[in-house]
């Protein structure tokens, strides 16, 4: 769903939100965080599934900032469970549209946590991973339908897609600013795309 | 006698009060609190139980009534857990707006008591807690040992969507799903998911490296024994869990599932050398000159020294040395006994003869390790 915008987005995942939890979508905002809406693990994890098959797209099971710390090392990022400045940079980098000073002074991990739950931050990565996911048939330019599993398929021709996962995507994204932004000014010695 | 076979139903003065119920491992210094309902007015029930910052702190949560609701449970039933045990092990009688807990920068909750007297006790004690609470219902797991990790979850039977096993479980865990009876697939299915949540607490991180890096690979029907090995991201955490399996328990009662993991990082296989007699002697007599830095002694602590008519200790003092002395070498003692012993004999401790003490309990022969004494 390429052409979705983002309040299109928004709403779709609002309504996801307030079924699985039971409560009224006029309670849900940009600004909400899932956990102080009542979201247990389990609620979250049937809020995952239901995004994913409504939205055809694959969730990373993840947040950035660890497939980040795998791709890293320990103690680049985050140290202690804290946010080194090179943490502070790569989130900064990554969404540029949090507020700069939300980073200021020590940040635990414990408080991004929070962050990643955030209804805004979630229909932010909604939308960016329904690029992915084709409306059109690549071959004939039919619509395309959801398959078994996170596979798409098109009803004219027939052709069938396999979806790119969240979490492949997060860790292309993360390699990439590890060798381009963060290797050259680090001198770190192996390129990350290099080392998988 | 519940699922759990050996595991018993924890039913201390403290939690006679409160609904009673929680599975508990029959660890020897370890608490478990359950609550599931409001004892009194939430508001009432906060002022009755937090501490300051913790007032704070419910009265400027943003949250659905639900969520700060579940919260000051959780509350609730983490001080009880930790009041009892305290209690039950070192007769230590501690107000609950007394008991902290804060969360550290990955979110684990800290506990830290002030056994009264700040100005001589200059430790604080810090047993190792885990919260849970979903639908209405609240648990606490306490125990004494602050460098042991503690896990506990629960989950309501009564969820709508059944298939998330799909998302949650590797393709080698739905197996093990596979092959029990069909009636017990759900169950099972929550109970797995329990066991990684509670060695996602245990460990401290919570499941931030993925549902996939907590991996069961066995599930014991008949004893509720899920056995959970790191892969992926949590092992980059804990490198020293490369290949070993982490023991959770589980129960179900009524509606719902239970899990706990109380994990002493020595038990398994982590090699730790029993140390001598000699040591021993030297790490009291350092820690009795650290804790007694400026109570001006006119003569040097040595070995001979009497902790309560030479050095001046009250008992609240005698209780912060043993506590230090079991987090130092990880292995709880029977120091409430010995305690309690010498005050019905009206005799004193010297330094030495706490250091036999200790000697002994350490278990096992020295120069081999020490891990084999509270295996599962």
């Amino acid at each position: 769903m390429p052409s979705m915008t983002e309040s299109e987005v928004f709403d779709k995942f609002a309504q996801i939100v307030a079924k699985s939890l039971r409560i009224d979508a006029s309670q849900i905002a940009f600004d909400t965080h899932l956990t102080d809406l009542g979201a247990e693990s389990l609620d979250l994890i049937e809020i995952t599934m239901e995004t994913e098959t409504q939205f055809h797209i694959f969730l990373p099971d993840k947040s950035i900032l660890e497939t980040a710390v795998e791709v890293f090392g320990p103690g680049i990022l985050e140290k202690d469970g804290y946010l080194t400045e090179e943490g502070k940079r790569f989130l900064l980098c990554r969404m540029p549209e949090a507020d700069g000073r939300a980073f200021d002074g020590e940040v635990a991990l414990k408080d991004l946590q929070h962050y990643f739950l955030r209804v805004g931050t979630w229909v932010r990565m909604v939308q960016g991973l329904a690029q992915y996911t084709p409306a059109e048939c690549a071959f004939c330019g039919g619509p395309m339908g959801a398959s078994m599993g996170f596979r798409m398929k098109c009803a004219q021709c027939g052709l069938e897609i396999t979806l790119r996962s969240g979490e492949e995507l997060n860790r292309e994204w993360v390699r990439e600013y590890y060798d381009k932004e963060y290797r050259t000014q680090a001198g770190a010695p192996v390129s990350a795309t290099a080392a998988q | 006698m519940n699922a759990f076979g050996s595991l018993v139903y924890d039913s201390s003065v403290v939690q006679a009060r409160l609904p009673a119920g929680c599975p508990l491992v029959p660890w020897p210094e370890s608490a478990c609190c359950r609550l599931d309902a409001f004892p009194c007015e939430p508001d009432v029930l906060a002022d009755l139980i937090l501490s300051r910052g913790e007032r704070d702190h419910w009265k400027s949560m943003r949250a659905v009534e639900k969520r700060r609701q579940e919260w000051l449970m959780g509350r609730c039933v983490a001080k009880e857990a930790v009041r009892s045990l305290l209690v039950r092990n070192l007769d230590l009688h501690v107000p609950l707006t007394e008991i902290d807990i804060v969360p550290d920068s990955y979110g684990r909750p800290l506990v830290s008591v002030a056994p009264g007297r700040a100005a001589t006790v200059r430790e604080r004690l810090r047993p190792s807690l885990s919260i849970a609470h979903s639908h209405g219902t609240a648990v606490a797991l306490a125990v004494l040992d602050p460098g042991a990790r503690v896990g506990i979850d629960l989950e309501s039977l009564t969820r709508r969507r059944e298939d998330f096993e799909s998302i949650a479980f590797s393709p080698d865990e739905r197996s093990l799903l596979a092959a029990l009876a069909p009636e017990l697939r759900r169950e099972w299915a929550l109970r797995m998911w329990c066991a990684k949540e509670a060695v996602g607490k245990a460990l401290g991180r919570g499941l931030s490296a993925g549902l996939l890096a907590f991996h069961i690979t066995r599930a014991v029907a008949p004893s509720g024994i899920l056995e959970v090995q790191l892969r992926g991201g949590a092992l980059n955490q804990f490198p020293q869990l490369q290949g070993k399996s982490l023991i959770v328990y589980t129960v179900r009662e009524s509606n719902f599932v239970f899990s706990a993991i109380i994990y002493q990082h020595y038990q398994n296989g982590a090699v730790r050398m029993r140390p001598s007699r000699q040591e021993i002697l030297e790490y009291l007599l350092h820690k009795m000159g650290e804790l007694t830095q400026d109570w001006d002694y006119p003569d040097p602590v040595s070995a001979e020294s009497k902790l309560f008519t030479e050095l001046g200790f009250e008992s609240l003092d005698a209780v912060v040395l043993c506590t230090a002395i079991q987090e130092h070498y990880q292995t709880p003692m029977p120091f409430a006994e010995l305690l309690a012993e010498i005050g019905q004999q009206q005799r004193d401790l010297s330094i030495d003869e706490l250091a036999d003490f200790v000697d002994t309990h350490l278990g096992g022969p020295a120069g081999t390790s020490g891990a084999t004494r509270r295996v599962q």
